[in-house]
C-alpha cells in the first residue's frame, strides 16, 4: 500500500509537466492557429504560400522530431540552448498552432459568404463582423474537431520524454529500471481520467452552443 | 432632378459585361421595380448600389450627395464607403440573418455598433450622450420596427424558430432599423414557399404606403404592377425598357419583354 502511494505522489508529479505543457500548449496555440489561419486565408499571396508551406512542413514531419530539433537545433548552429521544458513548449505550441489554424480555416471557410455580405451593407466594419457575426458561428462548427485535437494533445504530452522532459512515463519508466513494471501501465489511468474530463467539458461546451441552429 | 440619379453604370466580371451603361432616377417615395430573366444583371445592379460590388465606372446620386464616382472612387476611405453604403439597404434573397442572435438583437447589433463608434468620435449619438441612453432608443426603435413587421411577439425567438417569411420580415426591420434612404430587395420572396410570399409582400407594401423609396428585384410580375411606379426590364446587361406600370407590363413594344411576359404569365 505504501508503495502504491509512493508511485502515485511520484507519478502525479510526472503528471504535473504533463499538465503543464498541456494549458501552455493550449493557450498559446489557440490565439497563434488563429493567426495563421488568417495567414493561409491572406489574399497576399507570398504571405500565403509561406504560411502553407510551414504548415505542411510542420504537419508533415513527426512531433518528435521537431521536439529533437527544437532542443538541438539552436545549440548546435548559434550555441544557444533552452532548457528541456521551454524546448519542449516550444515544440508543442508551434505543432498544435499548425493543426488548430487547419481547423479553424475550415470553420472561418464554412461560414456562408452571405453572412459576411449582411454586416457590410449593415455598415458593419471587417473587425466587427468577425468578432460579432463570424467567430462564434466558427466556435459552434470547430467544437468536435478542436475536442478531438485537445484529447489528442493530452496523450501527446507524453512525447516530450524524447528530450528527457521528466513527465509520468519518463518517470514510470525509472520504475521499470527498478524492476517494478505496473506504474508504467498506471500511467494509462491518468491520461484517461483527464481525458474523460476533457470530454464531459466538451460535451457541456457543445450543449452550451446549441442555443440555435444554422 | 430626381432623388436618386444613376449614371452610365458599367460594371464587368473579367470579360463579361454584366451591366452595359445602366441609367435610370427615381423620385423620393418611390418604388422601381426591376424585372427581366436570370442573368440579364439586376442582381449585379443591386449589389452595386449598396457597395457590394464596386462599379467600373459611372455615378451613383442620392439627394444632392453624390455616393459613388467611378473617377475618384480609389481615393475613398473604408470609413468614407461605409458611411455611403449606409444610405442603401439590403434585403436578401436567402434572409442572412445572424443565427445565433435573437430577433430583436439582429436588429439592434449594427445600430448599437454605429452608436458606440459615434460617441467615441462626436460625444453623440442622435441627440443622447451615453451608450445606455443610445440603448434605449435603439431598443425602442427595434421593438417599434418588429410591430410594425408583425412580429413584436417573436422578439426573443432565436432566427431558426421562424418560417421563411417571418424571417424575411425580420430581415426587412433589420434593414430598415438604420435609416436607409433607398431601401433595396433582391428576390425577397423567391426563396419562400408559395403560400408565405403573400406576407412579405404586405409588408413591402405597407412601407410604400409610408413614402419609403424603394427599389424591388423580382419576379411577382403582379405584385411589380400593383406596387410599383415605375418599371425597369433588364436584359443581358441593358435596359430594354422603362416606365409605368402600364408601359412596361401592360403595353410593351420591346420584343424581348413581350417574350419574357408572356413566359412568367403562362407559368
Amino acid at each position: 500500500m505504501e508503495q502504491f502511494f509512493n508511485v502515485t505522489g511520484n507519478l502525479l508529479e510526472g503528471f504535473g509537466q504533463n499538465c503543464i505543457i498541456f494549458a501552455v500548449t493550449l493557450v498559446a496555440a489557440i490565439p497563434l492557429g488563429l493567426i495563421v489561419s488568417f495567414g493561409s486565408r491572406s489574399k497576399c499571396l507570398p504571405i500565403k504560400s509561406i504560411t502553407r508551406t510551414i504548415v505542411w512542413i510542420i504537419r508533415g514531419t513527426p512531433l518528435m522530431l521537431q521536439l529533437f530539433v527544437v532542443f538541438y537545433i539552436p545549440s548546435l548552429v548559434w550555441g544557444i540552448s533552452f532548457d528541456r521544458m521551454t524546448a519542449a513548449l516550444i515544440a508543442f505550441v508551434i505543432n498544435y498552432a499548425a493543426y488548430f489554424s487547419e481547423i479553424f480555416r475550415g470553420g472561418i471557410e464554412a461560414i456562408p459568404k452571405e453572412q459576411y455580405e449582411a454586416g457590410q451593407v449593415l455598415g458593419m466594419k471587417k473587425s466587427q463582423i468577425f468578432f460579432k457575426i463570424v467567430l462564434l458561428q466558427v466556435v459552434k462548427r470547430i467544437t468536435a474537431p478542436m475536442s478531438n485535437e485537445i484529447i489528442t494533445l493530452v496523450k501527446d504530452t507524453s512525447l516530450a520524454r524524447v528530450i528527457m522532459v521528466p513527465e509520468i512515463l519518463k518517470g514510470a519508466e525509472r520504475f521499470t529500471m527498478q524492476g517494478l513494471i505496473w506504474p508504467l501501465f498506471y500511467t494509462g489511468v491518468f491520461f484517461l481520467l483527464f481525458s474523460g474530463l476533457l470530454s464531459i467539458l466538451f460535451k457541456f461546451i457543445e450543449k452550451k452552443l446549441s442555443y440555435y441552429e444554422g | 432632378m430626381s432623388y436618386l440619379n444613376v449614371e452610365n453604370l458599367k460594371k464587368s466580371f473579367g470579360r463579361n459585361e454584366v451591366l452595359k451603361n445602366i441609367s435610370f432616377s427615381l423620385d423620393k417615395g418611390e418604388v422601381l421595380s426591376i424585372i427581366g430573366s436570370s442573368g440579364s444583371g439586376k442582381t449585379t445592379l443591386l449589389r452595386c448600389l449598396n457597395f457590394l460590388e464596386r462599379a467600373d465606372s459611372g455615378k451613383i446620386t442620392v439627394g444632392d450627395k453624390v455616393v459613388f464616382d467611378g473617377a475618384d472612387e480609389k481615393n475613398k476611405s473604408e470609413a468614407e464607403i461605409r458611411k455611403n453604403r449606409l444610405r442603401f439597404g439590403l434585403v436578401f434573397q436567402s434572409f442572412n440573418l445572424f443565427p445565433q442572435y435573437k430577433v430583436i438583437n439582429n436588429i439592434t447589433l449594427a445600430p448599437t455598433l454605429a452608436a458606440k463608434e459615434q460617441l467615441k468620435t462626436n460625444g453623440e449619438y442622435m441627440g443622447v450622450k451615453s451608450l445606455k441612453e443610445a440603448q434605449q432608443l435603439i431598443n425602442q426603435n427595434a421593438e417599434m420596427l418588429l410591430e410594425k413587421v408583425n412580429l413584436l411577439e417573436k422578439k426573443d425567438e432565436y432566427p431558426c424558430n421562424l418560417s421563411g417569411g417571418q424571417k424575411q420580415r425580420v430581415a426587412i426591420a433589420r434593414a430598415l432599423a438604420l435609416n436607409p434612404d433607398v431601401l433595396c430587395f433582391d428576390e425577397p420572396t423567391s426563396a419562400l414557399d408559395p403560400e408565405l410570399t403573400g406576407e412579405v409582400l404586405n409588408v413591402i407594401r405597407e412601407l410604400k404606403d409610408a413614402d419609403s423609396t424603394m427599389i424591388v428585384v423580382t419576379h411577382e410580375i403582379d405584385f411589380a404592377k400593383n406596387v410599383s411606379d415605375k418599371i425597369i426590364f433588364m436584359d443581358e446587361g441593358v435596359i430594354a425598357e422603362q416606365g409605368s406600370p402600364e408601359k412596361v407590363i401592360d403595353n410593351p413594344s420591346n420584343e424581348r419583354v413581350k417574350a419574357f411576359l408572356s413566359k412568367v404569365k403562362n407559368s
